[in-house]
């Protein structure tokens, strides 16, 4: 069954017929105001039909017109305004400056990071002697020390040393 | 539950420690001469005779005499591999990954009471430390020191 008010529209709009309209009435003499509300609403929905307050357009085509040209007016705005926001970074511009970022990394990895060829380079020379620190107590003698990579030797190299004659007994 | 895995440690570190113990210090005097027929080179110096040759320039090396002495931690020593030339040293464990557990040595050399040169150097076990000494007759005199 349909709910009261609902109903009650139906009835005011005179969609109300046959036996639902017979029980409906029954209804009502619980409410004796009904008669007068369904007069009201009848008389309000006449006068609204009767008097409309939207204007009547004499000239449809010249107003479409009109609507059309502002909206292209109003396009580039909006167009300019996008430019606006996306600013400098752009795709194609993000996607360049990514690519340039990724080639500086790899070049920067390459020349600062070992790499595990150079690292087992190394690992296979074992050869390891280093002075750290040298000097010599007379005047006119000096120690250098050379280390040549290539040979992987190590030398604390005197020099201006007194000559010592074959004569002399070593051991 | 920590003590095992500690007595476990202590232990290998003291068979490790005792297996360092056994580390020796080679030390020699070297005549570096031009020879026509130049004599074999001793052992100790084999691997090393391409390189001496290229940075002394002679082709003939001959130990005149040579010291073999125990080397640890802390330890003070005296290598006497020739009674003329000889050296003092005093010894510390090296702790650089390079040295790969050779020591630190803090070296001098002498002739007879003159010192020579005062030194520090890092030796890793297997790689020699040459110096060039005094010229002698027509060659030259050449210290080797080498932990083994």
């Amino acid at each position: 069954m349909k709910p009261f008010e609902e109903q009650f529209t139906a009835w005011v709009d005179g969609k109300l017929s046959g036996p639902e309209l017979t029980a409906f009435e029954k209804q009502l003499a619980q409410h004796p105001e009904a008669s007068a509300d369904r007069a009201a609403a009848k008389t309000v929905g006449t006068l609204l039909r009767e008097n409309s307050t939207a204007p009547k357009l004499e000239n449809a085509d010249f107003f479409n017109l009109q609507i059309q040209q502002r909206i292209a007016v109003d396009r580039p705005r909006e167009q300019l305004r996008e430019k606006a926001s996306s600013g400098f970074w752009s795709w194609p511009r993000l996607f360049v400056a990514g690519a340039a970022c990724l080639l500086v990394a790899g070049a920067l990895f390459q020349m600062l990071i070992p790499t595990g060829a150079s690292v087992n380079e190394e690992d296979q020379s074992p050869y390891f002697a280093q002075v750290v620190e040298s000097w010599t107590s007379e005047p006119g003698v000096w120690a250098n020390t050379v280390y040549n990579p290539k040979d992987n030797v190590t030398v604390l190299w005197l020099d201006g040393l007194d000559y010592i004659p074959a004569s002399y007994q070593l051991k | 539950m920590l003590i095992r895995p500690a007595l476990f440690t202590a232990f290998a570190l003291g068979i490790a420690a005792s297996a360092r113990a056994e580390d020796k210090i080679w030390t020699a005097v070297v005549l570096a001469t031009n020879a026509a027929s130049p004599k074999e080179t001793p052992k100790e110096l084999r691997a090393s005779l391409p390189k001496l040759k290229r940075v002394f320039g002679y082709n003939q090396f001959e130990v005149i005499g040579s010291a073999t002495d125990k080397i640890e931690d802390k330890s003070e020593l005296k290598l006497m591999p020739t009674q003329s030339f000889w050296m003092q040293a005093k010894a510390r464990r090296s702790t650089s990954k390079e040295a790969r557990g050779g020591y630190l040595l803090s070296l001098q050399l002498f002739n007879e009471k003159r010192q020579l040169v005062d030194t520090e150097a890092r030796l890793a076990p297997g790689s020699p430390l040459f110096i060039r000494g005094p010229e002698y007759g027509k060659g030259q005199i050449v210290f080797a020191l080498m932990i083994e």
